[in-house]
């Protein structure tokens, strides 16, 4: 196995990490699969929470001396919110993948390497559904504070400077497109 | 039967889905970057020349366009990454090392220069849109 060699050259121990195979290998597939799962959920919501509160605390503060702004910019706080949700819908999906895994009699006959398959490609469409949510909602989060900062001088304003926030929640479902895509790759094997 | 040697030889995939990550999160990094920038500034310039606006969504559209070129690569990388097929009741892993650090670097190289562009496009539409509503 690659690796082996520089265990004896570098450390005899079984407890030094020597490269890739330990860290890739060291961590259950379920571990991977989980982890993924927690970094798509949590990381789209640190996003949505980071978007509202920017463009809240400007909505906020344009309100006190335009107050009409007030209903129309809570759509900006909606396309936050709706980064949030595709962080809920990949969790899900990835969590429909997740098999149980194998009784301690039964590991030998697991077929380990599709095992290993599945939580790779689980972890990596986490992670990148979880990140590109976070950069997408404080996108909006920024866009929809500058929308109401314009809308609170110029009422017209408001429906152009959307735009730009529509832009920017389209990032969030070019994430949860190949979130999909990944997760349809994954596949853990029934249990025997 | 699987063996607990087997438990190493799907490695290569970590670095192949990586790859598609990497490219999906990095460009959309840089979009975001670029789209929050360039609307600030026509936030800003809205305000002096309000009939410039339209035309001055174009750095927006632009970075969303890097968002895309992201998005198109990830799919075909994820796409890529071959699972592993069943022979004799086990199953084999066909996905290379080779291909997985030609696939990790792939997206690598597309998130990075993602990131670039998207900077870039952010801080010049920034500039840009504002010095265009001063002076059309």
């Amino acid at each position: 196995m690659v690796g082996t060699n520089l265990t004896q050259v570098l450390c005899d121990s079984d407890f030094c990490n020597t490269g890739w195979p330990t860290i890739l290998t060291h961590l259950s597939p379920f571990g991977w699969a989980s982890m993924g799962i927690a970094f798509t959920l949590s990381l789209s919501i640190v996003g949505a929470a980071w978007g509202i509160f920017v463009t809240g605390s400007s909505i906020m503060g344009a309100a006190i001396k335009a107050p009409r702004i007030r209903s129309k910019n809570l759509v900006s706080v909606i396309f936050c919110e709706a980064t949030a949700i595709y962080g809920v819908i990949m969790a899900i999906i990835l969590m429909g993948k997740m098999e149980d895994p194998p009784a301690s009699d039964k590991i030998e006959v697991y077929e380990w390497t599709t095992a290993y398959f599945a939580g790779y490609a689980l972890f990596t469409a986490g992670i990148g559904v979880g990140l590109t949510n976070l950069a997408s909602g404080v996108s909006v989060g920024i866009a929809g504070s500058s929308c109401a900062l314009a809308d609170a001088q110029n009422g017209s304003l408001f429906v152009k400077i959307l735009i730009v926030e529509i832009f920017a929640s389209a990032l969030g479902i070019f994430g949860i497109i190949v979130g999909i895509i990944q997760s349809n790759m994954a596949a853990f094997p029934t249990p025997p | 039967m699987s063996t607990s040697a087997d438990i190493g030889t799907a490695m290569p995939a970590f670095f192949g889905f990586a790859g598609s990550s990497l490219a999906l999160v990095l460009a959309n990094i840089g979009a975001a970057y670029g789209t929050g920038k360039a609307g600030v500034g026509i936030g800003a310039m809205g305000v002096m020349n309000p009939e410039a606006v339209m035309k001055n969504i174009i750095p927006v559209v632009m970075a969303g366009v890097i968002g895309i070129y992201g998005l198109i690569v990830a799919v075909l990388l994820s796409s890529a990454v071959t699972a592993p097929i069943q022979q004799n009741g086990e199953s084999i892993n066909v996905y290379g090392w080779d291909l997985g650090f030609k696939h990790f670097a792939a997206g690598l190289s597309v998130g990075l220069s993602g990131v670039g562009a998207g900077y870039a496009i952010g801080l010049v539409g920034d500039a840009g849109v504002k010095a265009v509503g001063r002076q059309p």
